[in-house]
């Protein structure tokens, strides 16, 4: 059995005046809430043009309802690029500059689909993602 | 102007080589450079029904555009678990609700939240388990 680790620490010192803030938390990644870990994942990088609209990053081709889960990075320097992350039709937030996210995605159906739209206009943006897996069918040859 | 961080790690044996992510990110507002000033702060809720809830209000955040949201089941049976989505509805996978995934126990999550529609949460048990969340705003 595979074991996956994700862990977060969130500090600062002056966002509340006179409590320090300091957040941590660990979690290891498991089939559908089973005792089996995930076995699946997938990992890449690429750039994102504004002119390509938005694009699908992961498509929802896994057992609808399960446990999997997205890491998306915006590895921009210009902070006025941003990502826009949608899960079909929601937008779900905009990623900026060197922010990273870490969502559970349980592909509720076959529109579900995870995507992904650089922003502004002329905006090249490299990013990186990994996605971890319960289950998943590769797509059907054209 | 606050500054405030997180640090992603992420390690796994799924592959034939280890896999390691690594990640620090200040959370900034929007195509700034400045850091967000606001926070929700820390909150904790129990929940012993079903029923989706709302937990973060996009009233309180309207129209800001680079929230972050933190949230974590901070139960330890992975039988209990929160399904998160951002709509009014939260209580099953198939509703019209944009169900976004769901919390086991001990799961986390940190994802950008545009504050255009509330997100809800909804247990799947009615045995106690707790939610704590934080939202960072503009």
């Amino acid at each position: 059995m595979a074991t996956t680790t994700a862990s977060v620490a969130i500090s600062s010192s002056d966002l509340q005046p006179g409590n320090r803030l300091s957040i941590n938390a660990s979690s290891t990644l498991m089939q559908t809430g089973l005792t089996t870990g995930l076995e699946l994942m997938e990992m890449g990088k690429g750039k994102l043009t504004e002119a390509s609209a938005a694009d699908a990053l992961h498509e929802s081709l896994g057992t609808a309802d399960t446990a999997n889960w997205v890491y998306i990075c915006n590895n921009a320097t210009d902070d006025t690029h941003y990502i826009k992350v949608g899960i079909h039709e929601t937008i779900i937030g905009n990623l900026g500059a060197g922010d990273w996210m870490w969502m559970p995605w349980n592909m509720s159906d076959g529109d579900a689909e995870i995507n992904i739209e650089a922003e502004p206009t002329g905006a090249t943006i490299p990013y990186e993602y990994a996605i971890f897996k319960s289950t998943y069918t590769l797509p059907a040859k054209t | 102007m606050a500054t405030t961080n997180a640090t992603i790690s992420v390690g796994s044996d799924i592959m034939s080589y280890p896999v390691r992510i690594n990640k620090t990110m200040t959370m900034k507002k929007f195509q700034s450079c400045h850091g967000l000033e606001e926070t929700s702060g820390l909150r904790t809720k129990k929940f012993t029904v079903t029923t989706e809830t709302v937990v973060v209000e996009q009233d309180e955040f309207t129209s800001t555009k680079a929230c972050k949201v933190y949230m974590r089941n901070t139960g330890s049976d992975k039988a209990h678990y929160f399904y998160v989505a951002k709509h009014a509805s939260a209580a099953a996978a198939t509703t019209d609700a944009e169900v976004i995934g769901k919390l086991y126990g001990g799961d986390w999550m940190l994802i950008p939240y545009l504050a255009d529609v509330n997100i809800t949460v909804a247990s799947s048990s009615t045995d106690p388990v707790v939610l704590e969340y934080m939202v960072f705003a503009e």
